[in-house]
């Protein structure tokens, strides 16, 4: 029941190996499905999401809190299909957006720029040097994104248990490690690693329910008690307590809501 | 009118600066005060010596002097002692109950703080409303205001009043006497508690009468053996775990109990066979053992599907030891000034420190029960605790805490009562019998209560609310400069240009409400500070009696009702289980009453 995510930078040849380790694996490939998903259950144009997940927000954005909702959505859809486990997730930012549930294996796949460059010059028919700058844009368009909505740099290592490089190794040697590394102990799924999926899950869905009214919120879940942290001195306003009411009514797995305010919420928070 | 000078910029910037920080509350309201002491004279707006002179202030002693009587009093149990009396004479009538307590409240609050005399009263209200089974709702805020209300009938009743005639001393303006507000202060009292008797049912939360005084979602001193006939409200279970409880699992501990399944471990058993009554969060939870624990059944129930516990029908292991005669749980309501406010519950570490569990949190309309040791605690809170009453009774010794058990655990000493009657009745001789000044005559009221062992130098020491001493000191040189630089009198006159020609009670009617929002919203102390100096000049600009514009400032700085923010209010909102609204409905109310009764008064009596 393991969750494998592959993050890599454009034309490193992340996708070809996803899609083998799926097929070797047996196990589902998904990518683009989490756009449509959260395009359709949250009423929202998937070229937004697209542009959300993809470029970073800019000044105005920070205020506007556009992107952090759209940011949500995704969250929330990509958590609900990957929740039964045996899943290859190839899109963007999975590592982060499932962050917290322990049966997910992150691999990141490099590959070495003059590889990248040339496989843009032969499909795009640009010269070497235009080819180099549009990936180098491309990759620090990603460091901005994740820069901004999680301060971390896509390239550190920490934060993957697995990361490759496409250049001696090649693609079959890097879908070998991950098919032998998703064998291992730790990314099995257990009875507590499954709870604490869907636990993410219900947390999500609280926090997309409510991210573009109430920005500021974390959701936390555990064993289905839901906990909203407000900042500062936010008070639990009319417009507020009848969404809740309409969220505990909505989702089943919800046992008890109740909403901090002026608490600080804990790394996990969602 | 004098042009607009830099200096009146400077003032009137910083005047701005302290209402901003006394809205947002970056920084605690006495900070701000601090703040403002330090930087008037480093802007050479007031000398060294005027930044400072509120410390040796003839409000700041009369203040310090006031409090320590008023815990001198407070040790010997005789405020306790007077509940007794006045309920035999109220009997059972809830409208006379009100009348009675408030009436009590109130001619105690004007020798003491008014939150003083609220938090003392606390618990005697919550014995009476479960004694006499009425909500404790319909009672807390009648009481509550007549507390606020109470503070404006003698010059020392209320920091305002205190503050009065030191703010009226730069103008030569004729000082204030003890007993000059009474009158009016009276009146305020019977008006107050008049709109609750006759309107009390429609401006009330009515609550449930069945509660015996409690709402909702709360239930006090209840004990395993009496267990709440609501299915919403919190029971005691006992469960066993299987023998093979941890053999396939990841160690359960106690806290995990209470996160993942909201219910509290009260008791539980050790190996080999010790029964521990409010376990630490770190205890193991272990194979074939029995636990205690209280919740909502469904989370019980809940609890023991997933951890494949039994649920028994009744207590059985533990019927004796959390029996009604040896544990329970009771409601207890942070006090002002309590060691706990300002830390959370995992700091302050109940199960360690005095082996009780803390079951849940109510605040402000929401009660807490996840999590609660993240939840950083505030005067007001209502914490519901269980534990043995030996280890109750040593938790209540500590203080800080205001219990509705019965007060025998305090330390008191009610052989001084005469003594502190005689000293207090000593300090008000000097005053009005011999024209003694505040300050003088009631230090010498307070110092006689320590010499005759009512209560100890160091007691003393520690009843002196710090905060407020600062506060007060720290705004009199912001009054100072207010007036040296000549910006009260351009803002007097400016107002006065745009209202044009008024006559006398339209002007301190409009000071009345004035003062009533800035009460509102910044400390009274505050408002005082800002106002009276402004309306000094206003009134003496239009031709009406400044005195009497300084007075409608130090009576309506107290007309704080509309909102929670009077810290009598903050106390009482808790245990009262009342909403904001509650406040707006009621105050509101009591407000207009308040003002329209105060100017009839002060032109009835000072023949406006």
């Amino acid at each position: 029941m393991t969750i494998i995510t592959i993050s890599r930078g454009s034309f490193s040849m992340g996708k070809i190996v996803a899609e083998k380790v799926a097929q070797k694996l047996n196990y589902d490939l998904i990518s683009r499905e989490v756009l449509l998903d959260a395009s359709s259950r949250f009423n929202v144009p998937e070229m937004k999401l697209e542009k959300a997940i993809h470029d970073a927000p800019g000044i105005l954005e920070r205020y506007r809190h556009g992107k952090q909702s759209y940011v949500a959505y995704i969250r929330s859809a990509l958590v609900e299909r990957v929740i039964g486990g045996n899943v290859v997730y190839h899109g963007l930012a999975g590592h982060l957006l499932l962050k917290g549930i322990p049966h997910v294996l992150k691999v990141r796949i490099n590959a070495d720029l003059e590889r990248r460059a040339a496989i843009v010059m032969e499909r795009d028919q640009i010269p070497a040097p235009d080819a180099r700058s549009r990936i180098m844009e491309d990759d620090k368009q990603r460091r901005k994104w994740t820069h901004s909505l999680y301060d971390h740099d896509p390239w550190d290592t920490s934060l993957y248990d697995l990361t490759i490089c496409i250049d001696k190794l090649s693609i079959e040697n890097a879908v070998d490690y991950i098919c032998q590394a998703a064998d291992t102990e730790g990314f099995k799924s257990s009875k507590k690693s499954i709870q604490k999926a869907k636990d993410m899950s219900v947390a999500c869905h609280v926090k997309a329910s409510l991210v573009e009214e109430f920005p500021n919120i974390s959701v936390t879940c555990e064993y289905g008690n839901v906990l909203i942290y407000m900042k500062g001195k936010d008070q639990v306003t009319g417009k507020l307590s009848k969404k809740l009411n309409h969220i505990r009514e909505s989702i089943d797995d919800i046992h008890h809501l109740e909403t901090h305010a002026g608490t600080e919420p804990p790394p996990d928070a969602v | 009118m004098e042009p607009l000078t830099f200096d009146m910029i400077l003032v009137m910037a910083m005047i701005g600066l302290a209402i901003f920080l006394f809205i947002v509350e970056w920084v605690r309201v006495d900070v701000v005060a601090i703040l403002m002491m330090v930087t008037l004279p480093l802007l050479h707006l007031v000398t060294p010596k005027e930044a400072f002179v509120g410390l040796s202030s003839n409000a700041v002693v009369s203040i310090i002097a006031v409090i320590i009587i008023g815990a001198g009093m407070d040790r010997t149990g005789m405020i306790n002692k007077l509940v007794a009396p006045v309920l035999r004479i109220a009997g059972n009538s809830s409208s006379r109950i009100i009348i009675a307590i408030s009436v009590t409240v109130a001619v105690i609050s004007s020798f003491m703080q008014n939150i003083g005399a609220a938090a003392l009263f606390l618990p005697a209200i919550q014995r009476i409303s479960k004694m006499q089974k009425i909500p404790l709702s319909r009672l807390l805020m009648p009481i509550g205001f007549s507390a606020i209300l109470g503070g404006t009938i003698t010059l020392v009743g209320c920091s305002p009043l205190i503050l009065l005639n030191d703010l009226l001393a730069p103008f030569n303006l004729e000082p204030f006497g003890l007993f000059d507000v009474t009158p009016i202060g009276l009146v305020l009292v019977f008006s107050g508690i008049t709109c609750f008797v006759l309107f009390g049912r429609f401006i009330l939360p009515q609550g449930d009468p069945m509660d015996g005084g409690e709402s909702e979602s709360s239930s006090s001193s209840t004990s395993p053996d009496h267990p709440q006939p609501d299915a919403d409200q919190t029971e005691f279970y006992e469960l066993r775990t299987p023998d093979d409880f941890t053999d396939y699992r990841d160690p359960v501990f106690v806290e995990d109990l209470r996160r993942r399944y909201l219910l509290n471990v009260v008791a539980i058993t050790e190996p080999p066979d010790f029964k521990v009554i409010s376990p630490m969060p770190d205890v193991e939870v272990r194979s074939g053992i029995d636990l205690a624990v209280c919740g909502l059944k469904k989370d019980a129930l809940r609890m023991a599907s997933v951890e494949g516990m039994h649920l028994k029908d009744n207590l059985e292991v533990y019927k004796d030891s959390l029996s009604a005669q040896t544990a329970g749980s009771v409601e207890v309501v942070v006090g002002p000034r309590s060691a706990f406010s300002g830390k959370s519950l995992k700091e302050i570490n109940f199960q360690d420190r005095y082996h009780v569990t803390p079951l849940s949190v109510y605040r402000q309309e929401e009660t807490y029960r996840a999590h609660i040791g993240d939840i950083v605690i505030q005067v007001g809170d209502v914490i519901e605790l269980y534990g043995t009453w030996k280890r109750l009774t040593v938790l209540h010794k500590e203080g800080g805490l205001l219990f509705s058990l019965p007060s025998d655990a305090e330390e008191m000493r009610p052989e001084k009562t005469l003594w502190a009657g005689f000293w207090l009745v000593t300090a008000l001789v000097m005053i009005m019998g011999f024209k003694i000044q505040l300050s003088v005559a009631l230090m010498t009221g307070a110092l006689g209560m320590i010499l005759t062992k009512v209560l100890s130098i160091d007691e003393a020491y520690q009843s002196v609310d710090w905060r407020t001493i600062f506060l007060l000191a720290g705004l009199i040189p912001l009054g100072i400069a207010t007036e040296k630089t000549g910006a009260a009198a351009w803002i007097a006159h400016s107002i006065l240009s745009v209202i044009g020609d008024v006559s006398p009670i339209v002007l301190l009617t409009v000071i009345g409400i004035l003062s009533t929002m800035f009460t509102l919203v910044i400390s009274n102390v505050g408002a005082t500070v800002l106002l009276v100096p402004l309306v000094v000049n206003m009134a003496i600009a239009a031709h009406t009696d400044p005195r009497m514009a300084a007075l409608v400032v130090g009576l309506a700085t107290s007309n704080s009702f509309m909102l929670p923010t009077h810290q009598v209010n903050a106390l009482y909102m808790g245990p009262g289980h009342y909403r904001t609204v509650d406040f707006i409905k009621a105050g509101a109310l009591v407000s207009v009453v308040f003002l329209v009764v105060m100017i009839a008064m002060i032109s009835l009596v000072y023949g406006i």
